[in-house]
C-alpha cells in the first residue's frame, strides 16, 4: 500500500488530514495489497481534494473499485451536512443515476438455444450506441411526468409491473425532482432518447446464477442457481449529460459567490441551502428519474422480446431490484450518536442500506438492500446484501463494479475487439457491439478482478456476497 | 484527418484525455473539436452542409468548453456529424461553422458518446509561439 496511508481495520486505509492542504477530515479507502498495485496518484489526489470541500462529515470515503476520474474519484463517496454542507456535480457527474437493474426469469440455460440468435436479437431491439434514438415518441408533458416521477411513470403507462416500483432505489423516483429545473436543451436531448442504451461501459447482459451463497437471502432477493436472469447498465442519457453541463456553470459562479476555495474547477458547488444548490438538486433529481425510467422501458423491450422468443410469461421476470451509481441524495444517518439528515454523493458507487431502514420495502427489512455489482465484460458479477457495518462505515455504501485499471488507449493497444469477441466466443459467451473498439475498450483484463474487489467489500462488511453470475452474452453500445 | 503532430492521446482510466498543440489560437479550437468527434465519429466524414454556432465567455477556457459542450449539444439534438470546424473570434466569444453531414447509421455508427466536456485540469497555455490545453472527455 502506499506510503501515505495507514492501516485502520481489514482493508481499511487512512489517508490523513494534510495530504494535501485544506483537507477538512481523512480520507478512508478500502482496499486489499493486491488491489492497491493499481492505486493510480490521480485517484488519490482526487480522493484528497473531496476532503477539502465544506461540511463534509465522517471522511472522503473511496471504495475497492476507486479509479482516476474527474471531480469526485469513480468509487468516491462523501457526506454533507445539512447546515453547511454543500452539492457538487462533481459528485456526481455527467451520467446522472447512470445504474444497473437486475431482472429474473424462469428460464434455463438450455431454454435459450441459439445464444447468437436471442443476443442478436436484443441487439435488433434495444437501441444501443451513438445517434440511436428510441421507438418511444415522448410528447412534451409526457417528458415533464417522467421527469417527476421515473419508472413510475413508465409503469403507470404500461412499459412494467406494479411491483417493479418497490424494487427500485427511492422507489424508483425521487421526490425532490422539479421538471422546470432542466432546461429546454437537455429536453431536447432527452425526448428521442427513452429506452437507449448508450455507449461506453453500458451494456445489457444475459447471464446464469451459477452459485448461491447465501440461501436465504437469495430466496427473499428472488434468485435461483441455474436460472437465467438480464442485467442492465445505463444512466440518464443526453438529457442528464446536459443537465450536468449546465448546472456546472451555474455552479461556478455559485463557487466564487459563496467564496468556497476548490482544488479543482470540477468540484464546483454550492451550499445545499442556496438558490443555485437547490435548483441543481430538482434537476439531478429529474434526470435521476429519467434514468429509470429510461431502464425501465429497457426492461419491457426485454420482457416483450423473451415473451415472444420462449413463451414466457411476462409476469414470471421480475425485477430484482435496481441501484443508481452517480446521485446525490438526503438520507438519515447516525452521526456522533445522533439522528442527522445528510446529503450523501455517491459517484461510482452503490447505496447497501442494511436490515431494518424505513427506506427500503418490508420485504428487504430482515435481509438488507439488494446490490448489483457487474463484473467487467466476460466476467462474474454479484449480488449481494446491504450490510450495517455500511450504515456504520460509509454512510451505507459500497463499490459498484470491478473498476479500470487500464485506460482505453491502452486497451486498444493491448488487444483486438475481434480476439477478445472470438476468445469469449470460445467460453460461450456471445457479444454484439458496432466496432471493435468498443469491445476492445471493455475487455475483461482492462479491469480490476470483480472477484477481488467482491472479496473486498464482503471481508471489510460494506455488503454480504449473496450469488455469483456468470455472463452467457453481451451487448454494448 | 487527425493530424498526430497537433492531437496527443495522453492516458487516463476512465475518460478519454487529448493534449492539443496549435500554432494558433483559432487552430487549437478547431482541433479540440477535432478530438472530440474522433471519438464521437471515428469513420469517414464528407462535407455536405454547415450550421453556423455562435458563443460568448469571457475567459479563453470558458470559451472552450461552452464551444465543445455546444458542439456536443448541436451534433445530438441535429444528429449532424462534424467534419471540420472554422473558429473566428470577435469581441464576445466566437463564431463557429461547423461543416459535417447527417448521422446516417451504417456509415456512423460505432464510435463512443461523449457525456461531457470536464473542467478538471482545463487551462490554455501559451508557450512561445504555440498554445496547448489538455482536455477530459467523460465517455
Amino acid at each position: 500500500m502506499q506510503k501515505a496511508f495507514s492501516s485502520v481495520g481489514l482493508h481499511e486505509w487512512d489517508l490523513p488530514v494534510g495530504y494535501i492542504p485544506d483537507m477538512r477530515v481523512s480520507g478512508r479507502l478500502f482496499l486489499s495489497e493486491s488491489l492497491s498495485e493499481s492505486l493510480e496518484d490521480g485517484a488519490i489526489r482526487q480522493l484528497a481534494n473531496v476532503a477539502t470541500l465544506p461540511g463534509i462529515i465522517g471522511h472522503s470515503f473511496g471504495m475497492p473499485d476507486i479509479h482516476w476520474g474527474y471531480g469526485f474519484p469513480i468509487g468516491g463517496v462523501a457526506a454533507f451536512s445539512e447546515e453547511e454542507g454543500i452539492i457538487s456535480p462533481g459528485g456526481v457527474g455527467f451520467d446522472i443515476n447512470c445504474g444497473v437493474r437486475m431482472i429474473a426469469t424462469p428460464l434455463k440455460v438450455s431454454d435459450l438455444g441459439s445464444r447468437e440468435d436471442i443476443i442478436g436479437r436484443l441487439y435488433k431491439n434495444v437501441p444501443t450506441g451513438v445517434g440511436s434514438k428510441s421507438a418511444l415518441q415522448l410528447s412534451g408533458s409526457a417528458l415533464d411526468d417522467l421527469l417527476a416521477l421515473g419508472s413510475k411513470w413508465a409503469v403507470t403507462e404500461g412499459y412494467g409491473l406494479a411491483d417493479d416500483c418497490t424494487r427500485c432505489e427511492e422507489g424508483g423516483y425521487m421526490k425532490e425532482a422539479v421538471p422546470g429545473n432542466v432546461s429546454e436543451k437537455a429536453r431536447k436531448r432527452g425526448i428521442p432518447q427513452c429506452g437507449t442504451l448508450g455507449s461506453g461501459n453500458h451494456f445489457l447482459e444475459l447471464q446464469v446464477v451459477s452459485e448461491i451463497q447465501d440461501q436465504e437471502a437469495a430466496k427473499v432477493f428472488g434468485v435461483e442457481e441455474g436460472n437465467v436472469c438480464c442485467m442492465i447498465h445505463c444512466g440518464s442519457r443526453g438529457l442528464g449529460h446536459q443537465v450536468c453541463t449546465d448546472h456546472l456553470k451555474i455552479l461556478e459562479k455559485a463557487t466564487q459567490k459563496y467564496g468556497i476555495s476548490l482544488p479543482d474547477r470540477q468540484l464546483s458547488c454550492a451550499p445545499l441551502t442556496s438558490p443555485e444548490g437547490e435548483k441543481y438538486f430538482g434537476a439531478m433529481a429529474a434526470a435521476a428519474n429519467y434514468a429509470w425510467a429510461n431502464r425501465q422501458i429497457i426492461t419491457h423491450q426485454v420482457r416483450t422480446l423473451f415473451e415472444s422468443a420462449f413463451g414466457v410469461s411476462y409476469n414470471e421476470m421480475p425485477l430484482i431490484y435496481d441501484v443508481a451509481h452517480n446521485v446525490a441524495k438526503w438520507e438519515m444517518h447516525t452521526v456522533d450518536g445522533s439522528d442527522k439528515r445528510v446529503c450523501v454523493h455517491r459517484k461510482g458507487a452503490t447505496r447497501a442500506f442494511g436490515p431494518g431502514r424505513s427506506e427500503l420495502p418490508e420485504v428487504f427489512h430482515k435481509t438488507g438492500q439488494p446490490v448489483i455489482i457487474p463484473g467487467s465484460m466476460g466476467t462474474a458479477s454479484y449480488l449481494l446484501a446491504g450490510t450495517e457495518t455500511a450504515m456504520e462505515k460509509t454512510f451505507g455504501s459500497t463499490c459498484h463494479g470491478a473498476g479500470r485499471v487500464s485506460s482505453r488507449k491502452e486497451a486498444k493497444k493491448a488487444v483486438r475487439g475481434a480476439a477478445v469477441s472470438a476468445e469469449l466466443k470460445k467460453q460461450g459467451i456471445i457479444v454484439r457491439a458496432p466496432s471493435g473498439d468498443a469491445i476492445a475498450e471493455e475487455a475483461p483484463e482492462m479491469y480490476k478482478s470483480s472477484d477481488e474487489v467482491i472479496r473486498v467489500v464482503h471481508e471489510a462488511g460494506l455488503s454480504r456476497i449473496v450469488a455469483r453470475m456468470m455472463p452467457l452474452g453481451v451487448i454494448k453500445g | 484527418m487527425v493530424n498526430p503532430m497537433s492531437i496527443e492521446e495522453l492516458p487516463h482510466t476512465a475518460d478519454v484525455r487529448r493534449r492539443i498543440l496549435a500554432d494558433s489560437r483559432e487552430e487549437l479550437f478547431s482541433l479540440a473539436a477535432q478530438a472530440m468527434f474522433a471519438v464521437l465519429y471515428p469513420g469517414e466524414c464528407d462535407v455536405r452542409s454547415e450550421k453556423i454556432i455562435t458563443i460568448d465567455a469571457e475567459e479563453p477556457e470558458d470559451l472552450l468548453w461552452e464551444y465543445l459542450s455546444e458542439l456536443l449539444f448541436v451534433s445530438e439534438v441535429e444528429s449532424f456529424v462534424v467534419c471540420e470546424t472554422v473558429v473566428r473570434f470577435t469581441n464576445s466569444g466566437l463564431v463557429a461553422t461547423l461543416r459535417g453531414e447527417p448521422f446516417e447509421r451504417e456509415r456512423h455508427e460505432g464510435g463512443r458518446e461523449v457525456k461531457g466536456v470536464s473542467l478538471s485540469g482545463l487551462s490554455i497555455q501559451t508557450t512561445g509561439d504555440m498554445m496547448s490545453c489538455e482536455i477530459i472527455f467523460d465517455i
